[in-house]
Order: structure tokens, then sequence, then C-alpha cells
């Protein structure tokens, strides 16, 4: 028990200053946000027409793609008709400027040849590889890469295209769920003219959708990662659709069904497609139809009607309800008909300056003496178990942060030190919830050492209470909201999980063995004197 | 230490939390009604994140800075506390970005020219905008969605943990919390910020937090109560005098820092942007802690005395010395547990046993049995 304790006392410390050290030899720092250290501020021009309503569409799609990359709280603003794009921690400004500057259309791309990531790039010329289940069948290319292409779609990915039902014409084809097979082993498809296929990763890499090569022949990865497909030039955009694409039950299964524009710009360029598609000519020859929003394949759907006179198009796989909704939702997106210039970057202060950051800075550190002091009159000797756990935690929490600001591009802002200073309250709650238990004990006769595992014990329950009360609303606002309330969101679930961790591998330990020591076993401990001629029975 | 101080440090008060409790509602309800009033009145002042309003873009210059910005603003009538000021740079060129909450055209002229003096440049290199909030409304839905989400989860945590009722009772004192911090704002006219917004949030969890600690020890009181006849008002009482410790240390752990931050940060250091944020903080603990101790457990008192269990003893409350007795032996009176009695007969008694126990206030005389010998061997 006793070397329990101790392990677990000596590995807590370990962590905390050896993560912090790491932290420290690597050069990693917590990065500001905007408001205390100021970013990169990427300015967005709409060019050609454009309906008003449709920015603000864009603007939360954009919100919605910085707000993937990690949890750096953007600023976006629209001024008059251009939309600005703050983001912290300028170190980042290339990789900022290609998340914002990229161009949210959804393109329609027909499809040349699927493979997963996997790569033999050995092969020899010749080798193919068996059929695997799902009628997948084998293709040679001439480089000698073997490619196993499939007329269909996973569960969930691509799915199959067809009339919606609603059409004149009945529906004559049945939407047929086959499956790649995900153990056979699919070596790279070769984008043309491409190099030498020797890794997909470094294939992709290379390529993104920029105007240039939209309409040239691409390898693009799937959005799950698990397939790459080599794409032809983009037939149509997502513009052919109206902005009415909808998820709903269709025969139990859920499916995504939208509408045609009409005309030039919508059945049009959609049918000519899918007739091409649907007869597998060598521009489409898996008869799949890529939708592709930045980059990524999104769905790769297998088109099952030549012509679609009803001007509904109905898009079924094995999706789940999210799936399907998130489907709708790239689909009316790429719908919006907003396209932006080439984004210009500018660096842009701290909003609140320097001045600010150092009185916050400075008043914190004040504070926290302050709360130290008053611990150290109120609980004496004790006082010193809460300093090393605020130290514990501190340690934790910097090397936590500064981990994050590297990797996930975290930043500090005003408002996640909001969530910390509280933190404060909460993580010395715990040591009073302790400590007020184990007052009440020795004041009515028992020794320290008798009360401590009892009062841990109880006091463990309260804590563990109130704590996954705060990790639920950490949660519930991490994933419904955005900006500053989701960064928020994300120091209190970390300031609340660290208090978790230090009560438990901290304080119980430190306590315990404090607890068998004869210096404080004697004399005024906590502040209290025990009174050892009222020793209670057990309750 | 000696007194009222030393007995709360030992934890040793008998204060009448339940019994008292319609102060504490009374003064909720009016501070809830001017909430509602002065929202109606005057509403809330939105900060320029949430608003928008105009942005200037001016060169800098070495007669024009930051500072210099400011001062153009206070000089024309604009506060320049509510105002953002910063500088954008590409490559050697800098500017300076004014953002300020909506004003009338002639004023957006006068100010442009104004910068375009002081900076030393024509007119026309100043350039004007309208600016929509990084706020928006979309942010201001999600966020009141997943509070709403939030609220039905943790009631369904507390409902599982505790019970439904003392959900109900943290559930209407967290609202009791965000109309007050409201109200605050909105009476005193102070402006609303996103990182007030969070603060408030942060209060909330706080808040929350609070009245779970006091629940669990109502709800381990109320299982050590199990046996003797006591009413629902005392295992409240006992629990608040518990607890009143940790609640007031744990309340001054959280507002040292805060205060600090208000009054050094934000007043001696003048970081004024630091106030708004200061004040938030500052008013939603002090909400939070009145209320976990003045109208969650209160109101828990009031569901739970309606059951058929507490009915029997509903309005009968242990007090001094009586309230000591029960905290420190966990068992009622002796006659307490016997049948009721004529009101008449019950304040005579209470009267005459306050007299005799007047003394009896501490653990070695409460206790009727001598300690229990302490058992041989090993623990």
């Amino acid at each position: 028990m006793r070397r329990r304790l101790l392990w677990s006392l000596i590995g807590v410390l370990v962590v905390a200053f050896g993560g912090f050290a790491g932290n420290l030899v690597a050069g990693n720092h917590p990065s500001l946000g905007l408001d205390l250290q100021g970013g990169a501020s990427v300015t967005l021009e709409p060019i050609g027409t454009y309906d008003p309503a449709a920015l603000d569409v864009a603007v939360d799609i954009i919100r919605k793609r910085v707000d993937s990359i990690g949890v750096a709280e953007p600023e976006i603003i629209r001024q008059g008709d251009t939309v600005i794009v703050n983001l912290p921690g300028v170190k980042d400004q290339k990789a900022a400027l290609e998340l914002v500057g990229s161009s949210g259309e959804v393109l329609l791309r027909p499809v040349k040849q699927v493979g997963t990531t996997q790569t033999t790039t050995t092969l020899p010329t010749g080798v193919t590889t068996t059929s695997g289940p799902g009628g997948a069948t084998t293709t040679t290319l001439p480089t000698g890469a073997t490619t196993t292409t499939s007329p269909a779609a996973t569960s969930g990915g691509p799915g199959s295209v067809r009339r919606a039902a609603n059409t004149t014409i009945p529906a004559t084809t049945i939407a047929t769920d086959t499956t790649i097979a995900t153990d056979t082993t699919i070596a790279t498809p070769r984008a043309v003219g491409a190099a030498p296929p020797t890794t997909v990763s470094g294939v992709t890499d290379s390529i993104t959708t920029t105007a240039d090569d939209r309409d040239r022949d691409a390898v693009l990865p799937g959005q799950q990662g698990d397939f790459v497909y080599l794409v032809g030039p983009t037939g149509a955009t997502g513009k052919v659709f109206n902005n009415n694409a909808k998820a709903e039950i269709s025969n139990g299964s859920w499916v995504v069904v939208v509408s045609l524009r009409d005309g030039a710009a919508g059945a049009d360029q959609w049918n000519a497609l899918a007739t091409a598609c649907f007869n597998g000519t060598d521009v489409c020859p898996t008869k799949q139809l890529a939708i592709v929003l930045d980059g990524k394949v999104i769905s790769a759907p297998t088109v099952q009607e030549p012509v679609f006179s009803g001007g509904n198009v109905q898009i079924t796989g094995s999706f789940t309800e999210k799936e399907a909704k998130q489907l709708a939702k790239y689909l009316q997106f790429g719908a919006v008909p907003v396209r932006f210039s080439a984004p210009t970057v500018q660096t842009v202060s701290a909003s609140l300056g320097k001045d600010s950051l150092k009185a916050a800075i400075v008043s914190g550190l004040i504070g926290i003496l302050l709360v130290l002091l008053f611990l150290l009159f109120y609980y004496r000797v004790m006082a010193l178990v809460v300093f090393g756990g605020l130290t514990v935690s501190g340690l934790l929490l910097w090397s936590i942060i500064s981990w994050l600001s590297k990797t996930n591009g975290l930043a500090l802002t005003l408002s996640g030190t909001a969530g910390i200073i509280v933190s404060i309250g909460v993580t010395v709650d715990s040591y009073v919830v302790f400590f007020e238990r184990l007052k009440d004990d020795v004041q009515s006769g028992r020794t320290l050492k008798n009360s401590a595992q009892r009062g841990f014990e109880s006091a463990w329950r309260t804590i563990l209470a109130a704590d996954t009360v705060s990790l639920i609303g950490a949660l519930v606002l991490w994933w419904l909201t955005v900006g500053s309330v989701r960064g928020f969101a994300f120091f209190l679930g970390l300031s609340t999980l660290t208090d978790i961790v230090v009560s438990y591998f901290y304080t119980r330990p430190t306590v315990l063995l404090l607890s068998r020591t004869r210096f404080l076993n004697s004399g005024r401990v906590l502040g209290v004197r025990r009174t050892p001629n009222a020793t209670l029975g057990d309750q | 230490m000696s007194g009222k101080m030393s007995r709360l440090y030992r934890g040793e008060t008998t204060v009448d939390f339940y019994g008292r409790r319609r102060i504490g509602f009374f003064l909720s309800l009016f501070v809830a009604l001017v909430t509602v009033a002065s929202l109606v009145s005057q509403g809330l002042n939105l900060g320029i994140d949430f608003k928008g309003g105009v942005a200037w873009e001016v060169p800098a210059s070495k007669t024009f800075d930051v500072q210099h910005a400011r001062d153009v603003l206070d000089a024309n009538g604009i506060s320049s506390k509510d105002a953002k000021v910063q500088v954008l740079t590409s490559g050697t060129d800098q500017r300076i970005r004014i953002q300020v909450g909506d004003q009338p055209t002639e004023k957006i002229n006068v100010l442009k020219e104004a910068f375009a003096k002081d900076a030393g440049v024509n007119t026309d290199l100043v350039s004007v905008a309208a600016v929509s909030s990084t706020w928006g409304r979309s942010i201001t839905e999600k966020a009141l969605r997943a509070l709403v989400v939030f609220f039905a989860l943790v009631s369904l945590y507390i409902a599982f943990r505790f019970e439904w009722k003392m959900a109900l009772a943290a559930i209407i004192a967290m609202v009791h919390d965000v109309l007050v911090s409201v109200g605050v704002y909105s009476l005193l006219g102070l402006e609303v910020t996103p990182a007030t917004v969070v603060a408030f949030l942060t209060i909330l969890g706080f808040s929350l937090y609070d009245t779970i600690v006091v629940f669990d020890k109502i709800q381990e009181n109320d299982h050590r109560f199990k046996t003797s006849r006591v009413s629902y008002g005392d295992v409240i009482n006992v629990s608040m005098n518990q607890v009143l410790m940790r609640s007031l240390n744990t309340s001054i752990a959280a507002i040292l820092p805060v205060l600090s931050l208000l009054v050094l940060g934000s007043w001696v250091m003048g970081a004024i942007a630091l106030q708004e944020f200061a004040v938030a903080l500052l008013v939603g603990l002090l909400t939070g802690a009145y209320s976990s101790i003045y109208i969650a457990s209160p109101l828990l008192g009031m569901f739970k005395e309606r059951e058929a269990k507490y009915a029997g003893m509903r309005g009968h409350l242990a007090l001094g010395p009586e309230m000591t007795r029960l905290i420190l032996t966990g068992a009622a009176a002796g006659r307490r547990a016997t049948a009721q009695r004529s009101e008449a007969t019950r304040i005579d008694e209470a009267v005459e046993q306050a007299s005799k126990d007047q003394d009896l206030e501490t653990a070695s005389t409460v206790l009727s049995h001598p300690p229990r010998p302490r058992k041989k061997g090993r623990r």
C-alpha cells in the first residue's frame, strides 16, 4: 500500500516535471490568441456576381473549416463585401492561407480508377491480384502497378446515383451497394503525367484542386483517407444543383435528394456527365462520379441512369443519418455561387495590447500568491500540500497547452485565461473539501492517520461528482459551439481533467503518506487541536 | 480567534439557513424583477464584436500610431475604451485599423479627415468600411443551443447521481445566476464582449460545481439521519453549516485572483480591457456562491418537505444547541424522536432546553455516553 502510494506520487511528479522540461527543451511554449498577441489576417474578396445572402453561408463554411484544423479561435468579419479571417499565430501564415483560400466549391468529376492508400510499388508487370469479394475486378496498368477497381461503393462513402422516385420514368435500376474489398491489396493508381507512383501520399500531397488542375486528371484522397481516386477533368460544379439538397429516408435507408437547375447551367451539364458515366466511356470507365470538395472525394456514387429527365437526383448508399446529412450539406454549400479572388495575408496586432497582457499576468500571479497566503493562514502546514498540488497542476497544464500550441494551433486567449483563472478556485476546492473533512475528524478525536483514508474516499466522491458536471459542460460546449466559446470549453475541460488526475495521483498519496508521519500527528494540524477526550464512536 | 470567528473556523456554527429562506427568495425575486425591467427599458450594451460598426484603415506614420488613433477618437467624442485599434502589417507597409460601433455618416467623414490630417496623408488613402460582427447571430444561436443541451444533460446526470428534485433545484439556481449577472450588466450599462460571455459560462460551471458539493453533503446527511425523526429542513441546516466553511474558503480562493485582476490589473495598472472581464467573473462568482446557499438548497428543502416521509416533521427546525447536537451526534434529541406536541409546549420546552443547554456546545458534553473503549490489536 505504502509503496503503491509512493509510486503514484513519483509517477505524477515525473510526468509533470518531465513534460515541463521536455517542452522547454523542445522550445514549445503556449501561443497566445488574437486578442493577446495578434496573428495572420486573411482578406478574401468575392469576384463575379453573387448573392449577398450566399456570402453569409460562405462565412459559415470558412468558419467551420478553420475550426476543423484545431483549437485556435478565429475571428471572422465581413467588412463591406470582403471577408476577413483573422487567425492567431503568425507562424502558420502559409497553412492559414491554404486553409482559408481553398474554393469551397463542389466539383463533379468522373472517376477513372479507385484504389486504397496501401501501396505496393514493387509489383512486377503482369502480376495480378486475385479478385476479392464483392466482385472486384482486377486491372493491369501499363506501368505494372496493379489496381483493383470496383464498380461501386463502400458503406457510407461512395453510393449510387439514380433518379429520385418521383420522376416520371420508373426507376429501372436498383442501387447495388457492392463493396470495395478493403482487404485486397491495391497498388497506386498512376496519375497521368505524374511521376512514377512511389507512394500515394507523395502524389496526393502535390495535387490540390486549384483552378489549374481542375481541368486535368488528378489523384484525390477520399474523405476517410482509406481510398484514393484517379479522377478526370471537372465535368460540372455543384452549381448544377439547386440549394435544396436534403437527407431523407427512402425504403428504410438514408438517401440524399437534390434537384437540378434547369437549362444549360444545370440539367444539361449534369446529364452530359451522367450519360458518359452510365455508358462507361473512356472518360468515366468506372461509371462512378466523384463529388469533390476542397481536393477530397466526399462521395463517389455509381451513376444508374443515363439521363435524369425528371430533374431530381437521388444518391443512395448505406449512409448513416449523419453521413447523409453531411453530404446534403456539402451539396448545398457547393451550390453557393460565390468565388473569392486570391486571398491576401497581413499580420494583425493584438487587439488588447501588450500592457493588458502584462497587467493580466502580474495581477494573476499576485492573485495566486494571495490565495496561497490565505491557505497558509487557514490550513497551516497542510497548505504546503496545496502549494505542491498547484505547482503540479500548473506544470501539467503548461505542458499540455504548449504541446497543443505547437501541434494543433491552440491559442490562449483572454477567454481561455478565464477558464484557467476560475479553475484555480476549483482546484483549490478539491483540497478544501478534503481538508475540511479531515479537520472535522481530527477535531472529534480521530488521529490524522485514521481519518486520512476514509476522508479521501468521501471527498473523492464529492470531487468526482462535481468535476463530472464540469466535464459534461465542457464537452457539450466543445461539440456544439464555435469560436471563443469553443476555446473556453477546451480550457475548462482540460483544467477539470487535470484536477481529477492531480487529486488522485498527487493529493491522495501525499496526504496519506504525510498522515503517517509523527510530525503531523502531534500538535495542531490543519489549525485545529485534536480533542483526545472526545473520541467519537464510529457512526 | 474567539467567539463567532472561532466557531466558524471550527465548523460549529448553527445558522438557521432554512428558516430564513424567504429572505433569500424575496431578494432574488426582487433582483429578477429589476433585471427584467432593466432589460426591457435599456437592454444590454453589446460590444462591437456583437454589433459590428465602422472601420477606418489609415497608413501608419511616425506621427500616427495606435495611441494617436485613440486620441483622435476621444477628441471627437467617441470613447476609445470601446474601440478596437490594431496594426496591420504586410511587408514593410503598416496600416492602423480603427473599429468602433455604428456612427452617423457625418461623423464617419469627420473622423476620416481627422485621421488623414493626423497621419499627414491624403484623405483618399484612408479607407472606410462597414464591418459586420465577429460574433454573429449564428454563434449566439449555437451557444444557446449548447447551453440547453448542457442543462438537459446535467439534469439527467444529477437525477441519476442524486435525485431529480436536486436537478430541478440546481437548474433553477443556475437560471437565477444568469438572470442576476445579466441584470447587473444591463443596470450598470457595462459593455458585453465575447470575453464576458465566456466569463458567464465559466461562472455557470462554477456555481453548479458549488451546488453539487452542497447537495452531496445533504445526501450524505439524509442517509445519516434516516433512523431519527428530523425534518428535511434540519438536514439542510445541518449540511449547510457543515459546508459553510468549505463554501467560504472555496469562494475566497476563487475570488482572490479575480479581485486582483480587477483592482491591480485594471485599476492600478490601467489595463481597461480586463475590467469588463473581471467584473463579469466577480459578479458571477458572488452570485454563484449566494445561489447555492440561498436558492438551490432551500428550494430543494421545499420540494422535499412535501414528501410523505418528511411531511410529518414539516416546519420543525432544530435550532441552536439542538442543531449542534444534530451536527455532532447525527441523532435528534430524545424528545424530538417522540410524537409531536402542541406548539406552546414545544416552544416552552425549547426555551427551557436552550437555557439548560447553553454550555452543552462542545462534543464532550453533548455526548451522553462515555466513548467506546478503543479496540485492541491491529487497525
